[in-house]
């Protein structure tokens, strides 16, 4: 987008109202059912909060409980200075964009994006003139007779996303709004959203299941699973320093490679070899993690342990090449060049410094490391 | 924009009609929704009430003002039913069983024969000429008109007519193309449930009676059938449509003829369709009145017309009685309706009304 | 039908053996006969049935309706009379059976004439000035001409105080019948789309009456209406109203009749209707919420407009029926007092039972004209013009 389509005096007059959103021991029981579970999150004024997580963790019953969708079942939601806890969501100061987009077919897209406005009372004048200053910062402008079936999906998420301007929300909510279009105009969009959002300066929760999506729109992401908290922090907190087996095994794509088994004389023996350890017990069960940038391909017998490799993907910036030892399946990223024979047996070598030890049981991080030997 | 309202107001009204809290309802709007919903229940159920109670009163507990409850108001006593099922078994078994056998075999051929011209009309391209329909109309007035002014003997009529219509269609519809299109046919054969009863009922009287068939179950199923196919044939082909034909498809490329494709995948694909059908021409069927009036005399009377024979004779209304069977006729419906109802899907009707 | 089915897969089996000495057995043969004649196979029966039972009869009424027919010994006679039975009808001896007594019109009678006739003819203008067709033209020359002939209709008889015909009933049976039983239906319907308790307890009991056959409704009301036997006849006594009958005066029994033909028909608006506001799609109606509309508000701008094309197709279903009103005159009333009651289909069905065939014929098809004239109208103007805009 370009930055002339919004003036610098609009952004600043907005970027003031942002508003600080607490969310405080917020927990929703459907019946024996715990969704959500003792949710703590501050989310500062003007940042951009993703909710992440794999599909039924709680995170978009988590945003509809903030939204006022959805009853809480204890705990309470304050925006800026003021308990919102039970109130509804009209009274909430809020805009929501839906994953279906919620686009009402019947309107038009300047009907569609006045609807907030309308129902407020806005007089029909002033109510056209921020229609078309709403429509014009997602440059949808010129398509304001049309109507939802008329428009592509790109076009449809802009709408939806105007929709939610219009008003000059407190917070926006965001429920997987981008997971509808296809992966090319999910990047281009994903940049859109995020210079909007730091234009706007509008406080921001977004939910997704993309931890790429989480990666690169966030301020801070914060993991869920079966509806507890797992991690709270930036992009990089949570992807370098992960503080479980979870939140490991879901950041990062191809996803961290795991090597499961016992400590056994300091050590963990990965068939024939064995990698020495440092802080743990014998008899733990434990799991290894590195991640597949974090290591290499090379002769058999020259790394940490041997693998066979399964297959070699060239995917243009780099070769993924993914080997098999035991059960289990790991992947190295290599430079393009790299060459490789399927089934041909490989060394695999890692930085002892960049990976992770985690107890096999609770999934915890262990205070261990791995010992160069 | 600060003007949105984002204090929730505080009168008496908001109290009533404002939520107490998410996902409730304001006091004030669940009081009317629920006396609403109450009053209309009571509206539907009283009747249903006193068609019970009427059904076990005496002529002297009827006749002589109203009496509400059993057993306080009045002896109930099953004099009724035991006329009806014990004393006169025979008339009111054999109206049961013809209401029966009528309206399975009208509905399963409606649903048969709808089903497999609504599954043509969604998948088979069709183009007849109008030249040639309008031809066949034009025949079968004039040979209908010979027959009726003239006298001339109806089998002769026909012979000649086929000849005519054959030579004709020859000789003028092959050289004038004026194609019709999947939809005219879809439009022609739904817009038959415009017909109401009493436009076709006497000339079908008349052919049945030609034909000697007055008076016995086929003419009436077929008739049923006929005047229920639109139905059948505009819910199913909505459903056919609806359904992906990727399945048909591929059983087509594994050899299947059209008629194994329609009968092994189409039809169990859409059982909610076919049973909502099913159900709804089941019900037209068996509350039928008028047409059962005009083509059966005796031998073929169904349930309706006992009700109406109720009201016969130097007795006046027979009020208990007459209750007696419509309770009997609510109950295979309501048997029906259960069996069926776990496969209908509630969005069949709705699914063809959008389209 | 010459064309290919576009289906040469099944011409040719391949699940035979290539080299397969043996001629295909002859249940083959005739299935692979059947596969080619799939195309007419399946939809020559239900055209023959259409033609047999429903075309036939129709142009064989049409002859009828143009004829007198006399009973004779072993058959018919027919003998052709022009339009001389739909004259009867309409100027002639039956005219105050079927469109109603005419004296003069009075001052309303005036009044609603000449604006019913001003708002046709600007209508029609309207569309010529602003876009025109030959079609649409005629079209709506057929459908102004048929409004205009019912408006002076009622302007003589209704609005001058005349009583009117069986045209008339028919029509107020199915406006204002329909009209009450939409707008309860509609009601019900979007009160039990809304988060109460005991809703499938609704739904069912709602439904009842639909199964109930139309005769045994109408004798139902019979006893219901009764005051002196009926269970409402103490608060009649209550009211001083002894002597009052609803069949006694042609409009009390006229709104008898709708209230018998709404508490069948109801259900039927009430249950697609409910699956209508069920289908709409939450996110809409939580848009809403969140974009601050209120409960009415969402009504009227969401709900409402996703509602209105399945309300309107419905609407169209029930006329359609609504035409074909018999079974509930015929039984609570007999078409009563005099013909205040009687519909057309009952008119026709009463010359049957009179044994004038060529009457009863006319009066069907006067019924099928009214019928299509205002059903492919309300179609075309209403329904098409909604649908567009969804």
């Amino acid at each position: 987008m370009n930055t002339d389509m919004t003036s610098a005096s609009e952004t600043d007059t907005l970027a003031s109202d942002a508003k600080r959103l607490s969310i405080r021991k917020m927990n929703k029981h459907y019946g024996e059912f715990h969704a959500v579970k003792d949710l703590d999150i501050e989310v500062e004024p003007g940042e951009f909060l993703v909710l992440l997580g794999p599909s039924g963790c709680g995170k978009s019953t988590a945003l509809r409980m903030i939204a006022g969708l959805e009853e809480i079942t204890s705990g309470e939601v304050i925006m800026g200075d003021r308990d919102v806890t039970h109130v509804l969501p009209k009274y909430r100061d809020i805009a929501m964009v839906f994953q279906s987009y919620a686009l009402y077919p019947h309107k038009t897209v300047a009907e569609n994006i006045g609807f907030p406005l309308k129902v407020t009372g806005v007089p029909e004048e002033q109510r056209n003139k921020a229609v078309f200053d709403a429509a014009a910062q997602v440059q949808m402008e010129t398509l304001l007779e049309r109507f939802p079936r008329e428009l592509s999906g790109g076009q449809r998420q802009r709408v939806a996303l105007a929709r939610a301007i219009i008003r000059r929300p407190s917070a926006f909510l965001m429920d997987e709004p981008l997971s509808n279009l296809d992966a090319k105009l999910r990047g281009f969009m994903r940049a859109e959203l995020k210079h909007m959002q730091h234009e706007l300066g509008v406080t921001t929760i977004y939910v997704t299941h993309d931890q790429i999506e989480a990666m690169t729109l966030a301020h801070r992401v914060a993991i869920m699973k079966d509806g507890e908290l797992q991690q709270l922090g930036t992009p990089a907190e949570v992807y370098t320093n992960p503080v479980n087996l979870f939140v490991a095994g879901f950041m990062g794509s191809p996803p961290m490679n795991f090597l499961e088994g016992n400590v056994s004389e300091s050590g963990l023996q990965v068939g024939n070899d064995k990698i020495p350890l440092d802080g743990v017990e014998d008899g733990m069960a434990i799991t290894l993690g590195f991640r597949p940038e974090d290591a290499s391909v090379v002769e058999a017998g020259q790394g940490r342990f041997d693998a066979m490799v399964y297959t070699a993907e060239m995917t243009g910036d780099l070769t993924l090449v993914t080997v098999k030892h035991g059960s289990s399946i790991l992947t190295i990223k290599m430079p393009k060049d790299f060459m490789v024979d399927y089934n041909q047996n490989v060394g695999i070598q890692f930085d002892s410094e960049l990976s992770y030890l985690f107890s096999t049981g609770d999934g915890a991080r262990l205070k261990a490391n791995v010992v160069d030997s | 924009m600060s003007n949105v309202s984002n204090v929730p107001p505080r009168g008496l009204f908001a109290r009533l009609f404002e939520p107490p809290r998410i996902g409730a309802m304001a006091p004030g709007a669940k009081f009317i929704v629920y006396t609403l919903l109450l009053a209309w229940s009571a509206f539907v159920l009283f009747p249903i009430y006193w068609l019970l109670i009427t059904s076990v009163k005496s002529a002297a507990d009827v006749n002589g003002g109203p009496v509400y409850i059993p057993f306080v108001d009045f002896i109930p006593s099953l004099h009724a039913w035991r006329e009806l099922f014990v004393v006169d078994y025979a008339d009111t078994l054999r109206a049961y069983v013809n209401s029966i056998i009528i309206s399975l075999a009208a509905t399963a051929l409606a649903v048969l024969i709808g089903s497999m011209a609504a599954y043509a009309l969604a998948r088979i391209r069709y183009q007849p000429n109008l030249i040639t329909i309008l031809l066949f109309v034009l025949v079968m007035a004039a040979a209908l008109f010979a027959i009726g002014s003239y006298g001339v003997d109806w089998r002769l009529v026909l012979v000649v007519g086929v000849g005519i219509f054959y030579f004709l269609s020859k000789a003028v519809a092959s050289r004038v193309h004026v194609p019709l299109a999947n939809g005219d046919i879809l439009f022609w054969m739904i817009s038959q449930r415009i017909l109401a009863p009493i436009v076709v009922v006497v000339p079908i009287y008349m052919m049945f009676q030609s034909v000697r068939m007055l008076d016995t179950h086929l003419a009436i199923i077929l008739t049923y059938a006929v005047v229920n196919l639109p139905i059948v044939i505009w819910l199913m082909y909505d459903f056919f449509n609806s359904i992906p034909k990727d399945l048909e498809e591929s059983a087509q490329l594994d050899g299947a003829t059209m008629i194994m494709t329609f009968r092994e995948i189409v039809l169990p694909l859409s059982r909610a369709g076919l049973a909502a059908t099913t159900l709804l021409v089941m019900i037209l069927c068996w509350n039928e009145y008028l047409l059962a009036l005009f083509l059966s005399t005796a031998k073929a009377q169904t349930m309706p017309i006992l009700v109406a024979a109720m009201n016969a004779g130097e007795r006046g209304i027979l009020w208990w009685s007459m209750s007696v069977v419509i309770i009997v006729m609510i109950i295979p419906v309501v048997f029906m309706a259960i069996v069926l109802q776990r496969y209908i899907s509630k969005g069949v009707l709705l699914g063809a009304v959008k389209g | 039908m010459t064309s290919t089915t576009g289906r040469v897969v099944n011409s040719q089996p391949g699940y035979l053996p290539a080299d397969n000495s043996q001629p295909p057995s002859r249940r083959f043969r005739f299935n692979e006969w059947l596969d080619g004649h799939a195309r007419q196979l399946f939809i020559t029966p239900a055209v023959v049935m259409i033609l047999i039972f429903s075309i036939f009869p129709l142009v064989a009424s049409l002859i009828i309706a143009f004829s007198r027919v006399r009973l004779k010994a072993g058959g018919y006679q027919v003998r052709f009379v022009g339009f001389q039975n739909f004259s009867k009808q309409i100027f002639g001896s039956e005219q105050f059976h079927f469109l109603g007594t005419f004296t003069s019109l009075t001052f309303l009678g005036w009044a609603v004439a000449l604006s019913a006739t001003g708002a046709i003819l600007w209508w029609m203008f309207r569309y010529i000035t602003t876009g025109f067709s030959v079609v649409g033209f005629i079209g709506r020359l057929i459908t102004a001409l048929v409004i205009l002939g019912i408006s002076w209709m009622f302007a003589a008889t209704f609005f001058s105080g005349n009583p009117f015909g069986t045209l008339g009933v028919t029509l107020f049976y199915v406006f204002i019948g329909c009209a009450i039983q939409f707008i309860i239906g509609l009601a019900l319907a979007f009160l039990c789309s809304q988060p109460i308790r005991g809703r499938n307890f609704f739904r069912v009991v709602f439904f009842i009456p639909m199964m109930i056959t139309p005769i045994g409704v109408g004798y139902l009301f019979r006893m219901m209406a009764d005051t002196t036997k009926g269970p409402f006849s103490p608060a009649w006594q209550w009211f001083g109203l002894n002597d009052f009958a609803w069949a006694a005066n042609p409009w009390t029994a006229r709104l008898f009749i709708i209230i018998g033909d709404s508490w069948q028909w109801i259900p039927f608006i009430f249950i697609i209707l409910l699956a209508a506001f069920e289908n709409i799609p939450r996110d809409y109606v939580e848009a809403g919420q969140v974009d601050g509309a209120s409960n009415w508000q969402i009504f009227r701008e969401i709900s409402w407009p996703q509602v209105m094309p399945v309300a309107v197709t419905v609407m169209l279903i029930r006329v359609i029926e609504g035409f074909k009103i018999v079974d509930l005159p015929n039984i609570m009333t007999s078409g009563g007092p005099g013909i205040a009651t009687e519909s057309m289909s009952l008119h026709s069905l009463f010359a049957w039972r009179s044994l004038d065939l060529g009457q009863s014929a006319a009066i069907a098809y006067l019924l099928l004209f009214v019928t299509v004239v205002i059903c492919v109208s309300f179609f075309n103007l209403i329904v098409v013009n909604r649908m567009r805009r969804i």
